[in-house]
């Protein structure tokens, strides 16, 4: 018999607003649709009335767990029109950040995921340790979200000795528990029985469609903005972009757990090397040149894009943001084909979406 | 330190097709596609491909109406030339525009006839206000 199924907008999983229509067969989905759009608050227009101080507030609202990537990119674009060099300390401080802040979103994932297939004593497991990330955030920063930590011209905070070895402590304490995620993900029965075979995107999909980040690694396409066209201070560094080849959920979550060693590697060099000097330009606010750029952030759900149009004021003449949930929700109906309905709100999450970046 | 290259270059519309055709057949990622209103009043449309690690960026000025390129490059090129067409009112050809992306069908009504990106935000909410006077 088939039938027509709503999930959401209002998700039991992850409590952002999408809408997807299953057209199903029985258990089996025959076909998708996604409908976003009802988190749209105009952050590109509204970008149009504010100056570049104040843009990187507003960008930073646009999501509440890769805030410091949208603060980043944008102060990059502004940067890059204005031909402003970043003190290598200040580059390197955003640095710490961005990687802090992939941690935290891939060990929240990694959670959901686990909650979402029924087994809580990991979800719980692994946001118990997310929690010394987030710990690290807030004495970084002074917050737990919206880090503010980027300014036009470098970084608006300095990291002490003190807070630089305590970052390099914990990097040595979260080895341990991690070593211990990755090894249960990948040994698990429940979580292969969950995820392997599940929610297929092949390698030709993910090219065709033009998948994005974590999403795209998993189907076996290497790409990573940090590795393909370095930006900030990323060249100084030495780090793997993990690939898997199957395409399925269970490579989702192999290549964020993976990741997540590799941000660990990122952190652990840029706090050894931090460099002496200043954080900052000491720039005030800016007259934004005519001109425009476009930058790109390896940001921790895939390539985040800004594109500013200058036109030699203090405001911006246009903003334009494209993130990754952009390019990787629309491959959640290709994913969905084929599947059970018991299995679509996993499928779902497993992009990892962000619909609050997404409508912006 | 390192800084993104970006490359811009001008095509005609007639151009935008067999730009898309060729970026694809490498297997080059199309960045994003997106637009606004220039100076001159005209509508300049971007279409951003990472020519790694350059992008290139292929600008069409004075066009309201274009080619879509959504049958090459699937949904990555349709649901932003979806957004351009409601946030600016740009006609793709062959493009499905049946459903709305971000915006609720009736903002066509009462927030600049699709062109929610040209038209100030004060003018914008000075409609709103006027529609709820009304009502």
């Amino acid at each position: 018999m088939s039938y027509i199924l709503p999930i959401g907008p209002y998700h039991p999983a992850l409590e952002e607003p999408v809408h997807a229509r299953l057209y199903t067969e029985g258990e089996v989905i025959q076909d998708a649709e996604v409908f976003v759009g009802y988190n749209h608050r105009g952050i590109e227009k509204l970008a149009t009335e504010r100056n570049a101080i104040q843009t990187l507030v507003l960008v930073e609202r646009v999501c509440g767990i890769c805030s410091h990537s949208h603060a980043f990119t944008y102060a990059m674009a502004v940067e890059n029109i204005n031909q402003l060099e970043v003190p290598k300390r200040g580059a390197y401080i955003r640095v710490i950040t961005a990687e802090l802040e992939r941690l935290h979103s891939h060990f929240l994932w990694l959670g959901i995921a686990c909650h979402i297939i029924g087994h809580d004593s990991m979800f719980m497991h692994i946001w118990d340790e997310r929690e010394l990330v987030m710990d690290l955030l807030e004495k970084l920063s002074g917050n737990r979200v919206n880090y503010a930590m980027v300014t036009i011209g470098g970084a608006r905070r300095d990291v002490d000795d003190d807070l630089r070895r305590e970052i390099l402590d914990a990097c040595d304490k979260l080895k341990a528990p991690l070593d211990r995620i990755v090894e249960i993900a990948l040994t698990d029965k429940t979580i292969a029985m969950r995820t392997k075979g599940v929610g297929v995107l092949t390698r030709e999909d993910a090219v065709r469609l033009g998948a994005l980040g974590p999403h795209a690694r998993a189907s076996g396409v290497n790409i990573d903005v940090r590795k393909d066209s370095p930006y900030s201070c990323y060249e100084d560094f030495d780090f793997d972009v993990p690939v898997v080849d199957s395409g399925d959920v269970f490579a989702r979550v192999v290549v964020r757990a993976l990741e997540c060693y590799e941000s660990i590697k990122i952190l652990r060099q840029a706090l050894e090397n931090l460099p002496e000097g200043p954080i900052n330009l000491g720039t005030k606010l800016p007259k934004i040149k005519e001109g425009m750029a476009v930058t790109r952030h390896e940001a921790p759900r895939g390539q985040l894009t800004y594109m500013v149009v200058g036109d030699n004021a203090f405001n911006n003449y246009r903003v334009i943001a494209h993130v990754p949930s952009y390019k990787n929700t629309p491959t959640v109906p290709h994913m969905l084909r084929g599947n059970t309905v018991a299995d679509a709100g996993l499928i779902i999450a497993s992009i990892d979406p962000c619909f609050s970046c997404l409508d912006r | 330190m390192q800084v993104q290259e970006y490359k811009k270059i001008m095509i005609d519309k007639d151009q935008i097709v067999p730009v898309a055709e060729r970026m694809r057949k490498k297997e080059i990622w199309l960045t994003m596609i997106h637009g606004f209103v220039n100076k001159e009043g005209q509508m300049e449309i971007c279409y951003d491909y990472q020519v790694e690690p350059v992008i290139e960026s292929y600008h069409v000025v004075g066009e309201m109406t274009v080619p879509s390129i959504g049958d090459i490059y699937d949904v990555a090129a349709q649901w932003p030339e979806r957004e351009i067409n409601e946030l600016f009112g740009v006609t793709f050809e062959g493009l499905d525009v049946s459903k709305r992306l971000f915006l609720p069908e009736d903002m066509l009504e009462t927030q600049g006839k699709g062109q929610i990106m040209v038209t100030p935000l004060s003018e914008l909410r000075r409609l709103n206000r006027e529609e709820a006077e009304e009502t």
